[in-house]
Order: structure tokens, then C-alpha cells, then sequence
């Protein structure tokens, strides 16, 4: 009877706290979200089933728990701390993207650099608010709305925070469709939106992969701390372009990035468990982080009207937006607000070369963060 | 620091667009002169073998000093009425002939090449080994 009643003791019914039902019910929301309403299915599904998993209450000292230093879970969350998984994911989103739209319309890179504006603000906004330095880099960075990027910053400068950042950054990114078009219409006029984009030069090969030797070495000569990422962002396009890798490149696009995809959103997820995550701090980023990703969106929007006071041929405004780095969710939003007024004119590629440039820029502002906060 | 922060992106960002807004250009102007230099090779290409064919050697050099004589005619008519051995010297090693060095030495002992003092020297050969 006594075991029985010791067993019981034991069991996470018996040693559930509200703060972990509380996560249960978020970490549901999220993989309802992601299965049901296909809201970036790829990171909210093992986000939100690692919240599930992080939750569950178990016995302390078991190493059961991710923070618990011979847990399994604790392993598998060292590709978060050291910043390993957002390298990796780097390396295959570099072998996924297309850089011929940017070579062919480089001021469109302009936009990428405004969108990254957000980040400094929060940045102010949050040692405004009382938090420590690092701690302020790592919230800012969610304005850059790239979630390996944030996840890699706050892994160097406040790994405390990885959970609830982590968290923030892939929330915003799958709630652009929700975030980013009420501000796209508040800040420009439906003539603006109407404006059609001229159509893009063919590339040369040639052009394609010189530019990727270049790019690193321009970026990461600038922000040396930027190396892990850009590095191999570069190196993934490099196998993409230089035409005797194929191979690689296609198992960076697939087998590793999707790898590198379910153990840092599973354990990121894991990481969120609801005595260590709920606290007033947490909040405090939530709410940071969509300021952050609100004047990002702004003011690559604003950015866009500025350039047209000078440029002969105008350019359709709508694209600051996909400045930020949220690859390709924001430049989709930018399309699919562009063809809600106009169904014949077709901004995705524009948008594209805007949101790589800003895959650079939030990269780059990672690096200068941590250089920052290293001095 | 969020200042100087944002003014670095932009700064690279800039940096890079720029960078990527003339490397095209960079990269036609160097098409157009490779262009040109293949151009060019091809042309001299073209010339070579009309030299070459104009100076074709027999496979099997004569033992006859005056047949040789034959052979470098061509040469000679190149040059000046007089000229310097080294002239006729580098002439013929441009065309392959065998052992110059040699056959000049020849030409000297037989009086074929006659020397005016100071490396200058006259081509004498008797009309009747021309035609020979």
C-alpha cells in the first residue's frame, strides 16, 4: 500500500503546479496552430510538442528535466546553448536561397538594412525598462524576426532568457500574417500599393557565385561576430550556385536543416518549463518582442516612402516589409497584400531580395550586438 | 551604442549593395577583354601558319652549304641590306632553324657572309647556288 502510495506521489498528476498546466495548454495552442490553421507548421509543431513534453511534471533529480545536467533532453539542448543548431540551420537556408532577384535590383538591400531599425529601438526600450545589457541585446534581436539569429545571440549573451526569446522570435514569425498587413495598409496609400515593380535582369552564373565570396567577406570583415552565421549561410549558397556540389547542397536544404529544425524547436520548446518560464520577465519580452517586430516592419515601410522622394522609378513600399528576416513568411504577406489590390502585380521576387538582405542585416546586427556587449 | 549600432548595418548594408551594383559592370568590362584577347590570339593564330608555311623547313637539313644557303634566303630578305649577325642569329632561332650558331659560322668560312667590322655584315651568295 505504501508503494503504491509512493508511486502515486511520484506521478505527474500528483506533482503538477498551475505554472506547467498553464504551458500544457499554450504549448496545445501552438500545435494547434501549426496542424489546423498551418501557421508555420515546420517550427510551431515542435515547438509546441516540445512545450508538451517540457511540462509534463516529473521528480526532481531524476535527470529527467532539460535543465537537469545528465538528462537526454539536457544533450540535446546543447546544440541550443552552444549555438550550434543555428549555425547548421544557417548552413541550409543559405542552400535554399535564390540571391539572384537582390543582384539584379541591389538597392532593394536598403530596405533589409531600415527593417533592422527595430532592433536598436527595442534595444533602448529595454534597458529603458530595467534590463541588464545583455539581457537588452538578446530581447532586441527578436525585432530582426529570425528566430536561429535570436536563439544564437542569447545563447552567448543571457542564456537564462533562451526560452522565453526563442519562444517570442518563432511566435512573431508565425503570427506575421496576423502582425505585419494592418501596419503594411496603415502606412501606405492604395496608390502606393498599386505601384508594379519593373521586371528583373537574368543573372549570370558567374555573377551568382563570385557574389556569395564577396558578401562574406564584405559582412563578415564588418562584424567579425557574425562569422558562425554568415559563414555558413554563405558557404550553404556557395554549394547551392557553384554547380559541382548539388549534392550537398540538397542535403543542406533537406536532411540537415530539417534535422537541425526538430531538435532546436523541440528543445527550445522543452526549455519553457512553467516554473523557470513564467515569470514577469517573460512577459516583459513577449511584449517587447512585438514592439520590436511592429517598428521593424515600420520602419522598413517608411524607409521605402523615403527612397521614393528620391528615386525616379518608384518602388512599391510594401516591400520594407519583408525587410525583416522572417524567410519567406513576410515576403509571401507582402505579395499576398499586393495582389489584395491589384491581383496582375507580383511582388514576391522584389520581396525576396528584401527579406535576404535582411537575413544579412539581422545577422550582421548579431554580430555587432555581441561585439558590443563584449567590449 | 544603438546608434552607432544601426549606423554600422547600414554603413555594410550600403557597403554591399554598392559593391553589388558595380560588380556587374566590373565583370562585363573584363568579359569584353577576354573578348578581345581571345579575339586577338585567334588572329595571330591565323598568321602564324602563313609564316610558317612561307618558311618550311625540309625535315632532313642539306649537307650542302649552298643549299643551306637556299634555306635561309628568306631570312635574309627580311633584313636590312646590312645587318648584324646577332640580327640573323635571333631571326633564325624564331624559325626554328637548327643549330644557327653553327651554320652562321659556315656561312662566314665560306664567305657567303661577309663582314663590314663591328658585327655588321652583307649577304653574298652567287646567283648561280640561288637557283641551285
Amino acid at each position: 500500500m505504501e508503494l503504491l502510495f509512493q508511486f502515486l506521489t511520484n506521478t505527474g498528476y500528483w506533482l503538477a503546479d498551475y505554472r506547467q498546466i498553464i504551458m500544457i495548454v499554450v504549448g496545445s495552442v501552438f500545435v494547434y496552430l501549426g496542424t489546423a490553421k498551418e501557421y508555420e507548421p515546420l517550427l510551431l509543431v515542435p515547438i509546441g510538442f516540445g512545450i508538451l513534453v517540457g511540462n509534463i511534471p516529473f521528480f526532481k533529480g531524476f535527470g529527467l528535466g532539460i535543465y537537469e545536467p545528465n538528462s537526454v533532453l539536457h544533450y540535446l539542448y546543447f546544440g541550443v546553448t552552444t549555438g550550434l543548431y543555428p549555425s547548421i540551420i544557417f548552413l541550409g537556408l543559405g542552400a535554399m536561397t535564390d540571391f539572384s532577384s537582390l543582384l539584379a535590383r541591389p538597392i532593394l538591400m536598403l530596405l533589409g538594412a531600415a527593417a533592422q531599425m527595430g532592433i536598436f529601438f527595442t534595444l533602448l526600450s529595454a534597458l529603458a525598462l530595467g534590463f541588464l545589457p545583455k539581457e537588452a541585446a538578446s530581447i532586441a534581436i527578436i525585432g530582426g524576426a529570425d528566430g536561429p539569429t535570436s536563439i544564437f545571440l542569447t545563447a552567448k549573451l543571457a542564456p537564462h532568457l533562451i526560452g522565453p526569446i526563442a519562444i517570442a522570435a518563432y511566435s512573431y514569425m508565425a503570427l506575421i500574417p496576423v502582425i505585419q498587413p494592418p501596419i503594411m495598409r496603415l502606412l501606405t496609400t492604395r496608390k502606393e500599393r498599386l505601384i508594379r515593380m519593373k521586371e528583373l535582369r537574368d543573372v549570370p552564373k558567374k555573377e551568382l557565385v563570385i557574389f556569395k565570396a564577396l558578401a562574406v567577406l564584405l559582412c563578415c570583415f564588418l562584424a567579425p561576430a557574425s562569422i558562425p552565421l554568415l559563414g555558413m549561410f554563405f558557404f550553404g549558397n556557395f554549394l547551392k550556385e557553384c554547380g559541382v556540389t548539388d549534392r550537398l547542397a540538397q542535403t543542406a536544404r533537406t536532411a540537415i536543416i530539417d534535422t537541425a529544425t526538430i531538435l532546436l524547436g523541440l528543445t527550445v520548446g522543452a526549455s519553457t518549463q512553467g516554473d523557470v518560464f513564467l515569470t514577469g520577465k517573460s512577459v516583459g519580452i513577449f511584449l517587447l518582442g512585438a514592439v520590436a517586430f511592429s517598428i521593424a516592419t515600420a520602419s522598413g515601410l517608411i524607409f521605402a516612402k523615403i527612397m521614393n522622394l528620391f528615386l525616379k522609378e518608384k518602388i512599391n513600399p510594401l516591400l520594407g516589409a519583408a525587410g525583416v528576416s522572417a524567410v519567406p513568411g513576410s515576403a509571401r504577406e507582402v505579395h499576398v497584400v499586393g495582389q489584395s489590390e491589384d491581383p496582375e502585380n507580383f511582388l514576391l521576387m522584389h520581396a525576396m531580395a528584401c527579406n535576404s538582405s535582411g537575413v544579412i542585416g539581422s545577422a550582421i546586427c548579431a554580430g555587432i550586438l555581441w561585439s558590443f556587449m563584449l567590449a | 551604442m544603438a546608434l552607432v549600432g544601426a549606423l554600422i548595418v547600414f554603413a555594410g548594408l550600403v557597403l554591399l549593395s554598392t559593391t553589388i551594383y558595380i560588380f556587374p559592370k566590373i565583370l562585363m568590362l573584363w568579359e569584353k577583354r577576354q573578348i578581345e584577347l581571345e579575339k586577338n590570339q585567334k588572329m595571330q593564330m591565323e598568321d602564324k601558319p602563313k609564316e610558317q608555311q612561307a618558311l618550311s623547313l625540309p625535315k632532313q637539313f642539306p649537307s650542302d652549304i649552298n643549299e643551306v644557303a637556299n634555306l635561309y634566303k628568306p631570312l635574309i630578305e627580311e633584313l636590312d641590306e646590312t645587318f648584324y649577325l646577332t640580327d640573323l642569329y635571333e631571326i633564325s632561332k624564331k624559325y626554328d632553324f637548327p643549330h644557327p650558331h653553327i651554320t652562321l659560322a659556315a656561312f662566314r668560312d665560306s664567305e657567303i657572309l661577309i663582314s663590314h667590322g663591328e658585327g655588321v655584315f652583307t649577304w653574298n651568295q652567287p646567283e648561280d647556288n640561288e637557283n641551285e
